[in-house]
Parts: structure tokens; C-alpha cells; sequence
């Protein structure tokens, strides 16, 4: 009789639930703060965006910290958990997780099915720019929210044509008061320039250092000339490395332990 | 064996003691190999260095000849002490450089006879016409100096000028570098090679003009200058008719300090001029020496202008035979301000405007 009505409730729940591919999304949250980063009004609302970006998009956003690696590198302990957590939409279990290990200051961001796509090497590089200062300083809350905001964006991209890559990375925002501030010391100088050429030219009295103009015509005789090697000295240094990384774009992409492939990179904050 | 002799590293200037049985040297102090030759040649080099000579023998002038002077006339001016000399038919004068009233001091008596004159050439149309000239295309000159344009004063001067001619032999030592690079996969090698570069000859200079009048500024006759000296005549009286003169103060062997500065300067430029196909050349020693050194004493052509503008003085002067005119120009600090920032805020808005559409492309 249990039993029945659980199968009720079961089938009513499916019936108003439109199915989706995989419950995995709701298996574990996407917050993770196993290192107690953020405070909990933090991650109440942290949690609330990832949700909200990762149903939209159908890509799970995950951001997991930790104390502790349990002996793991960063991308391994990136891949199994997202993998053995049951994360990703869809056949291809798309999704981006963000790792953060208080043990050795690493952070790691392990791309999966569509992520790898969205957010390729270069994308990755420049994400990772925007959120490392505040990682640094800190501010966990701050950059997380960074990250977020733009995977989101590049989804986004890379829903709606070329994903954003090496040559194609989204715009800077428009420097204003820099570019403001070059301007106005450029023109000034040009202006004292001009300026200055200009006053040059109400003063006409001036002394002649030399008598060129008294020079008698072909007087000039060179009776000795003489170029006589002393010495030399060799200076040798080392030539500047240089970055091999003209790669074409895209992401380079491993196999993890549970055999997925995974995008991804990382480094220490 | 060999005979011990002490060299002066060309490197650091440290001592080396040479043996002659060993061919390759090594400075002690800096580990600068050098050939044996080399520091041999560079010690006689060394020797070789002299000090400047510089000497002139004064022949300027003449003395002159019984009543010569006899029509000469000299006034000076209360104001500046300026000594002018005209003939006895000059009408009232006033000074041609402060403008105020001179009076008559007597009869010319002393100081020598000119050798030569360069007779005017233009006239003061000539040079009324120049100064507007002058005053064209002056974008910050005040407007209201420029239509007030009273000129006070057209004088033409003759000026006394000494003339310095000599023959310059000259030996400048140099040290150059050259430069090469070049890298393997590895490195980058810069090597620079030190030589000692000599050069020897040389030179002569005619007629080099030094300004012998105090109350005309040095730079002002050199502003003016070049005077063309083949229209040079011998001096007589009757040229100094209907013009001033004016009588040398500075004599020749106070002037002779600006001619060795101009003619060193010259013959270093000439002889630097010489070393080519280095990367860097530092001039190290040398010396001038001066032979057949002749003064000579000239009067050279010089229209003075003078305006009084907001009660300061202003000197133009040209050139009587080539007509280059020259004399500074009071400054408008309005419009040079105006200019400043209104140049500053059209230049700035382009350069920001052009960052800009760089920003959206």
C-alpha cells in the first residue's frame, strides 16, 4: 500500500517535473566551501546565481574549496570531483568547476563536455586575470562572483556563435580617464612645442660659435690619418626565453581517472 | 730578457709593464689583451700631444696721414658714452644705439686708420622695408607693436670690426668604438672595438670678423654676419660721408680671444668631420697651432633701427651689403597664452578622439 502511493507520488512528480536528462545538478550543490571561505550570507546568495546561470544555461557552474587535496594534484582532484559527484548536463556532462585549495594557495578550473568548448585555454587565461587579484587579497566572495558572471557571458558567446578565444577575447572596457589623461599631457606638450617654435622665432640675435663662412675655399689638407685598433670587448647574454604559446586556440584536454575528458588549467593565487 | 718599459693601458689607464719577449699583453687592472705594436703606437700617440698655439701678430691698422682727419668730427653721448665719429657736414645727431642727443667732443684725433671699408650697399628704405619684413609671420609679436611702428631711428654705422687670418695646423686624437652584434640560438654577443683615431692637416681661415665696438653687441654683429669681404675697399674718409663711424674700443688683442674660440671650434668640426664609419667618437686630445696669423682693421656696413616700445629700448640691426636683419621682438603673453592652451585643447581632443575609434576597431 506503501509502496502504491509512492509510485503516485513518483509518477505525479514526473508528471509536473518536465524530465530532464540527468538529476545530476541536484545531487550535490554547486557550492562546495569545504575551506569555510565565505560567510554564510555569501554563499546563500553565491549559491542562488550558480543555480540560476547553471540551470539557463545547461551548464553546470560548480565552485568547490577545500583545505586539503588528500594528496591529489589540482587537476586531478578538479576532475574526480566533479566526475564521482555526479555534475553535468547532458550526455557530455557539460560544465566548468572552480577549485580552490587553501593547502598549497592552488586554484584550478576544470572544464567538462560544453565547457571545454565555452571556455577555451586563452578564455580560461583571461578569466582567470580578472579574478586573481581578488583571490589574492582575499577576497574569495568578490572573485567568485567574477568567475561566475563570466562563464556565464562566455556560454553565452559560445551559445550564440565562435566562443570567445585567442583573438577574439571580449573587449577591454574603454580606458577613459587613462586615455583621458594621455591626451590632455600629449597635447600640452605638443602645444609647447608648437608654442615654443613659435616664440623661437621673435629672437634672431644669436651668437656664432664658429667661422665656417671664413674657411678659405679647399684650404683643408689632411696630412696624417690614422685608425689604429686598440682593443675589444665582448659582451655575451643570455637571450630572453621565448614563449612558445602561439598556439591557434581552442583547449588542450586530458582524461581523467574516471576516463572523461576534461579541459583546464590552473595555478597559486 | 727583453727590455722592461712601462705603458699606460689605453683601456683604464692603468701602468703595464711590457717585456718585449712576450708578443700578447694583459692589462693587470682590466684583462684587456692588447698587441705589442699596438700599445707602442698608442704611446707615441700620446707623445705626439701638444698645446694649443694660438698667437697673433698684430699689423691692423694705419696711422694717418697729415690732414686726413681734418673733416672728422667725434661726439660721444652723455647717456651711454657711446663715441661716434662723422664728418664735420653731419647735422644734429643723436646716438644710434640709445637714440639720445650727442655732443660734440672735437676734432677726431687718435685710434688707427682703418685698412678696409665695405661701403654701404642698400639704403635706409632699404632697411625700413626689411623691418616690416622682420615683423612678418611673428604669431605672438603684440599686434599693437607691430601698427604703432614708429621707428625713432634709422642710422647707418659703420662698425669697426677686426679681421683675423691664419692657417691652422691642427692634430686631434679620438678615441671611437664600433659596434657589431650578432646571437646563436643561445645568446646575444655585442662587441665593441676601441680604436684610437688621429687625424692632422690643415686649415685656413680668412678674414674672420670680431666686433670691436663695446657698445655693439657681439652677438648682434654675429647675427648679421657673413659680410662679403671681396667688396671690401681701401679705407678713405669721403666713404664715412653722410654715415656715422664708430670707434673701436676693444682692441685687437682683446678680440683675438673670440676669434681662437670661433676658428678651434671651426677646425675641430672640420677635422671631426673626418672620422667616419664609427658608432661613437669622443675627442680625446688635441691641439691647434697657428701660423702666419695677420689682423686687420675694416669697417663693415650696419643699419641700427631702434623703437621705444612700453618704455624699453628695442635694437634692430642689418646687414648694409646682404640686408639680413636681425633683432629680438618683444613677446605677447596673452596670445601666447591663447595659443598654448587652445593648441593644447585641439591637439588633446583629436589625440583622445583617435585613441577612441583605435578602442572600437
Amino acid at each position: 500500500m506503501k509502496k502504491r502511493i509512492f509510485m503516485v507520488y513518483f509518477a505525479l512528480v514526473l508528471l509536473f517535473f518536465p524530465v530532464s536528462p540527468v538529476f545530476a545538478a541536484e545531487d550535490a550543490p554547486r557550492l562546495v566551501d569545504g575551506a569555510d571561505l565565505l560567510t554564510d550570507s555569501e554563499e546563500t546568495a553565491l549559491r542562488d546565481k550558480l543555480d540560476e546561470i547553471s540551470e539557463r544555461q545547461q551548464v553546470d557552474l560548480v565552485i568547490v574549496t577545500t583545505d586539503s587535496l588528500e594528496g591529489k594534484s589540482p587537476m586531478e582532484f578538479a576532475d574526480d570531483f566533479y566526475d564521482y559527484n555526479g555534475y553535468g548536463f547532458g550526455d557530455s556532462y557539460d560544465g566548468v568547476l572552480f577549485l580552490i585549495s587553501m593547502e598549497e594557495r592552488d586554484w584550478h578550473i576544470s572544464t567538462t563536455g560544453f565547457g571545454i568548448t565555452a571556455i577555451t585555454d586563452a578564455g580560461r587565461e583571461y578569466i582567470s586575470e580578472k579574478f586573481l587579484g581578488d583571490l589574492s587579497d582575499g577576497e574569495y566572495g568578490a572573485a567568485f562572483t567574477a568567475f561566475a558572471q563570466l562563464c556565464d557571458a562566455f556560454i553565452t558567446q559560445a551559445r550564440e556563435g565562435e566562443p570567445y578565444d585567442v583573438g577574439n577575447l571580449p573587449k577591454e572596457p574603454f580606458p577613459l580617464l587613462m586615455n583621458l589623461a594621455i591626451a590632455l599631457i600629449a597635447g600640452f606638450l605638443l602645444s609647447f612645442i608648437i608654442t615654443s617654435v613659435m616664440r623661437g622665432k621673435l629672437k634672431s640675435v644669436h651668437s656664432q660659435p664658429m667661422a665656417d663662412s671664413y674657411i678659405k675655399r679647399d684650404s683643408m689638407h689632411l696630412t696624417k690619418q690614422s685608425d689604429m685598433f686598440l682593443y675589444r670587448h665582448v659582451n655575451r647574454s643570455r637571450k630572453p626565453e621565448h614563449d612558445e604559446s602561439s598556439y591557434s586556440g581552442g583547449s588542450v584536454t586530458h582524461t581523467s581517472s574516471s576516463g572523461r575528458s576534461h579541459g583546464g588549467g590552473g595555478g597559486k593565487f | 730578457m727583453g727590455e722592461i718599459q712601462e705603458y699606460k693601458c689605453p683601456c683604464c689607464g692603468g701602468g703595464i709593464a711590457f717585456d718585449s719577449n712576450v708578443q700578447k699583453m694583459k692589462c693587470p687592472y682590466c684583462d684587456t689583451e692588447f698587441e705589442m705594436e699596438t700599445l707602442a703606437g698608442y704611446d707615441s700617440e700620446l707623445k705626439n700631444d701638444r698645446a694649443d698655439d694660438m698667437k697673433w701678430e698684430s699689423s691692423a691698422g694705419k696711422e694717418w696721414q697729415d690732414g686726413e682727419t681734418d673733416g672728422l668730427r667725434t661726439y660721444v653721448c652723455k647717456s651711454c658714452g657711446g663715441e661716434i665719429v662723422c664728418d664735420e657736414n653731419a647735422a644734429a645727431l643723436s646716438c644710434p644705439y640709445c637714440g639720445n642727443p650727442v655732443v660734440l667732443m672735437g676734432q677726431f684725433k687718435g685710434a688707427l686708420k682703418p685698412d678696409y671699408v665695405i661701403p654701404f650697399k642698400l639704403d635706409k628704405k632699404a632697411a625700413k622695408a626689411a623691418l616690416k619684413r622682420h615683423y612678418e609671420g611673428k604669431r605672438l609679436l603684440p599686434k599693437v607693436f607691430k601698427e604703432e611702428n614708429h621707428i625713432d631711428e634709422v642710422k647707418g654705422v659703420y662698425v669697426p670690426f677686426w679681421l683675423f687670418d691664419a692657417g691652422a695646423d691642427a692634430n686631434i686624437r679620438y678615441k671611437a668604438t664600433k659596434v657589431r652584434a650578432w646571437s646563436d640560438s643561445k645568446y646575444d654577443y655585442t662587441e665593441t672595438s676601441f680604436f684610437a683615431v688621429t687625424r692632422g692637416g690643415n686649415i685656413a681661415f680668412e678674414k674672420v670678423p670680431v666686433d670691436g665696438s663695446t657698445k655693439m653687441p657681439d652677438d648682434f654683429m654675429e647675427s648679421i654676419e657673413p659680410f662679403d669681404f671681396s667688396e671690401a675697399v681701401d679705407f678713405k674718409t669721403a666713404y664715412l660721408a653722410g654715415y656715422l663711424a664708430d670707434k673701436y674700443d676693444v682692441d685687437a688683442g682683446q678680440s683675438v680671444e673670440r676669434a681662437n674660440v670661433r676658428i678651434r671650434q671651426s677646425t675641430e668640426d672640420a677635422f671631426g668631420a673626418t672620422v667616419k664609419g664609427y658608432t661613437t667618437v669622443v675627442r680625446e686630445a688635441g691641439s691647434i697651432q697657428l701660423h702666419n696669423g695677420k689682423i686687420k682693421y675694416a669697417l663693415f656696413p650696419v643699419w641700427l633701427l631702434s623703437t621705444t616700445w612700453k618704455g624699453k629700448n628695442y635694437l634692430f640691426a642689418m646687414n648694409g651689403q646682404t640686408g639680413k636683419m636681425v633683432g629680438d621682438l618683444p613677446l605677447d603673453k596673452t596670445a601666447y597664452a591663447k595659443w598654448l592652451f587652445g593648441l593644447t585643447g585641439i591637439i588633446s581632443a583629436a589625440v583622445f578622439a583617435a585613441s577612441y575609434l583605435l578602442w572600437l576597431l
